[in-house]
């Protein structure tokens, strides 16, 4: 490991974290950042834990010269992307691999990515692996009609089967994590909507296709985590409920396991609704080679059906929550490690009867954003942030807390990530609500205004977890 | 109305701005000016396709980009940075003082006569598409709006909030934002122009073209 130097292409708590595998791993690490993150503890660190030869400064993260002429000027080896920027582009993964100076892209082969970071690919693969997907199209529309053509059929398609309001979803088939998706629940609304959703991709994604699926509601969003190597090995580590979400589909807190059938009843057998969604998800990243850590992402119906949603070709953000309730050979899990390992070719060296479930852990997004106004990412100044420190609590984040720090606007609004373990359902729920209780998160905008934070809305969904 | 004549007298005492040319992007650096006292051009031509003066290359992934002067002007300083040196993205090259322009004088001027309205927060700025088109449609100085009227889109953190105008009602006079730059809290989008004050500013914008003299 130690001849290896790992580009972080990354930026905030996922940087921090990326850094802290290297260094566990023994590998070397470099640190990019922009003019905005000059005051991120990502750079703090890299600093302190690196040198000055650890850190630099870029243009954009999403320039992907920045990134290789950076890789080539520190010498490095691998370039890991973290989530979001280039970690499903499958463009960039290729180009590492593939130039001169290759570097390896920790993350799935860039063939995967092409294949499975396409909503439309993953479910023509889905539908011929007999995995259940959500009715609508299987490639992005274009044109007006055609999409009108399709709501109307997919209205008719829900009366039919004795669904009271029928109601649609319109997706920017570029987007992703939950962003340019719209409800609709007729014809006439429908085509503003439509107007609406491809102006916001043209902009945002350079893209104007759309997606138009059948809105399921009352579903449970369940996530499986996959893990692979380049071997052929591949192994689940467990699902995740990311049921509890902000406006406009943003996650806010996510729970391992994703059902608890031992001490909640549902209207369905859940214990089998997780088996069965296990098994399609591996049975998919089998049948491609999956050769990193992924996320199958599942609808589960009122009634028990699974319906997969899109497969995420990268680490995710609730990572950790997955991590906390599991084991490998009586080992503390860290995906991050073993992503990287993946990423380096290394083999597995272990099966999913070494993997072992403990508990029910609790991830929750700490956000600077005002629950009572469609959740509007609050700016500003955070003058004070601190919490308690417990055995069983993880906490992540760039957010400083021994200096004042100016929120960018430039960038995903996540402060930190709190998980908390519990031995069950109800214990992580009561450490849940004393972490939340201790937590301190203060500041004021170029108003004067104080600091707007979702934790009083964390603190309510809390008592709700896993009875949805 | 504003003292124009007072304000020009201000501008007359400091008639330059200095500013930092920055390299844009991280790569090897290699200086074609390389002397303190040179005279640069900024862009020229109709639309600006004319590049100023080279000042030098940026090279990255094999890709030599050249740097040119963006205004005209005097070089004044040099930063510490050696040819053929790695740098990182940002890293200040030189210095050049830039004589103030008869536009530039009626945008300062302009920016202290108009009603201007302010970015609420950090963030890209973009018109609302019924303004976007009659602003293509009849231009600046044509395109009223009022208090309460949808203006722009602010998009940060990948949300997007529509924005609603608050001043006097007035017309689109300036532009002073580019829908792929994020804007600073605080910094002026639009320059309003009450309409029974048009006469008047168009005036003012006359008298400058007039009595400024540019310096070489």
């Amino acid at each position: 490991m130690n001849k290896h130097n790992i580009l972080i292409a990354n930026r905030g708590e996922i940087a921090l974290r990326i850094m802290q595998a290297c260094i566990e791993l023994g590998a070397r690490f470099t640190c990019v950042y922009t003019r905005e993150d000059a005051n991120s503890e990502h750079c703090t660190e890299a600093m302190k834990k690196g040198g000055e030869k650890a850190l630099y400064r870029i243009s954009s993260y999403q320039d992907p010269n920045e990134i290789f002429a950076v890789a080539d000027a520190a010498g490095c080896t691998a370039v890991h992307p973290g989530y979001g920027f280039f970690a499903e582009d499958y463009r960039f993964a290729r180009r590492a691999e593939q130039r001169s100076r290759k570097l390896a892209f920790i993350g799935p082969s860039w063939n995967i990515i092409q294949e499975l970071g396409d909503k439309i690919n993953t479910k023509r693969l889905a539908r011929r692996l007999d995995v259940p997907t959500v009715p609508g199209s299987d490639r992005p529309i274009f044109d007006d009609m055609e999409a009108e053509e399709l709501a109307t059929s997919l209205f008719t398609f829900q009366k039919e089967i004795g669904v009271h309001q029928p109601v649609i979803l319109v997706k920017a088939s570029a987007g992703g994590g939950g962003m340019g998706i719209e409800e609709v629940n007729d014809l006439d609304r429908f085509r503003t909507v439509l107007r609406r959703i491809k102006n916001y991709s043209k902009r945002q994604f350079r893209d104007e296709g759309v997606l138009i699926e059948q809105r399921i509601f009352d579903f449970n969003h369940l996530e499986v985590q996959i893990l692979g190597d380049k071997h052929k090995g591949a192994v689940h580590f467990g699902t995740r409920n990311c049921t509890v979400q902000s406006i406009g589909r943003q996650k806010r807190i996510e729970v391992a396991p994703g059902f608890d059938p031992e001490n909640i009843s549902y209207a369905f057998d859940a214990s089998k609704v997780l088996e069965d969604i296990t098994e399609y998800s591996l049975r998919m990243a089998r049948e491609v080679g999956y050769d990193s850590v992924g996320t199958w992402e599942w609808i589960i119906s009122p009634m028990g059906h699974p319906f997969l949603m899109e497969v995420n070709t990268r680490i995710q953000v609730e990572n950790g929550v997955s991590a906390i309730i599991s084991t490998i050979n009586d080992q503390e899990v860290n995906l991050l490690k073993e992503q990287i390992r993946a990423g380096l070719g290394f083999e597995l060296g272990y099966d999913q009867s070494d993997i072992v479930f403990n508990g029910v852990g609790i991830e929750y997004r700490i956000l600077a954003e005002d629950p009572d106004n469609n959740f509007t990412p609050w700016v500003g100044r955070i003058e004070k942030f601190s919490w308690t420190d417990y055995p069983w609590l993880r906490m992540h984040t760039h957010v400083p807390t021994q200096r004042p720090y100016d929120i960018p606007t430039e960038f995903d609004p996540n402060l930190a990530l709190g998980i908390v373990w519990g031995e069950n359902l109800d214990q992580a729920k009561m450490r849940g609500e004393i972490f939340l209780e201790k937590l301190i998160l203060q500041g004021t905008n170029p108003a004067g205004e104080p600091l707007k934070s979702n934790i009083e809305f964390l603190k309510s969904k809390t008592r709700d977890i896993l009875v949805f | 109305m504003i003292d124009t004549i007072s304000l020009l007298d201000e501008i007359k005492k400091a008639p330059y701005k200095e500013l930092t040319v920055s390299t844009p992007h991280s790569g090897e650096i290699e200086f074609v000016v390389n002397k303190a006292g040179v005279k640069v051009n900024g862009k020229s031509g109709n639309w600006g396709e004319k590049p100023g003066t080279l000042l030098a290359y940026l090279t990255r992934e094999g890709n030599k980009k050249p740097i040119y002067s963006p205004e005209k002007g005097e070089v004044v300083m040099f930063h510490d940075v050696q040819n053929n040196q790695f740098v990182q993205a940002g890293t200040p090259l030189l210095k050049i003082r830039h004589f103030l322009t008869k536009q530039e004088v009626i945008d300062i001027i302009l920016k202290q006569t108009l009603h201007l309205f302010l970015a609420p927060e950090k963030g890209k700025y973009y018109f609302v598409s019924a303004i976007d088109l009659k602003l293509k449609a009849k231009g600046l100085g044509h395109v009223n709006i009022k208090p309460g009227d949808e203006v722009l889109i602010i998009s940060r953190m990948k949300r997007e909030t529509v924005l609603t105008y608050e001043g006097q009602p007035g017309i689109i006079f300036t532009i002073y934002f580019n829908s792929s730059e994020s804007v600073e809290a605080g910094s002026p989008l639009l320059g309003i122009c009450p309409r029974d004050q048009l006469e008047d500013i168009k005036e003012v914008v006359a008298r400058i073209q007039n009595s400024w003299e540019e310096k070489e």
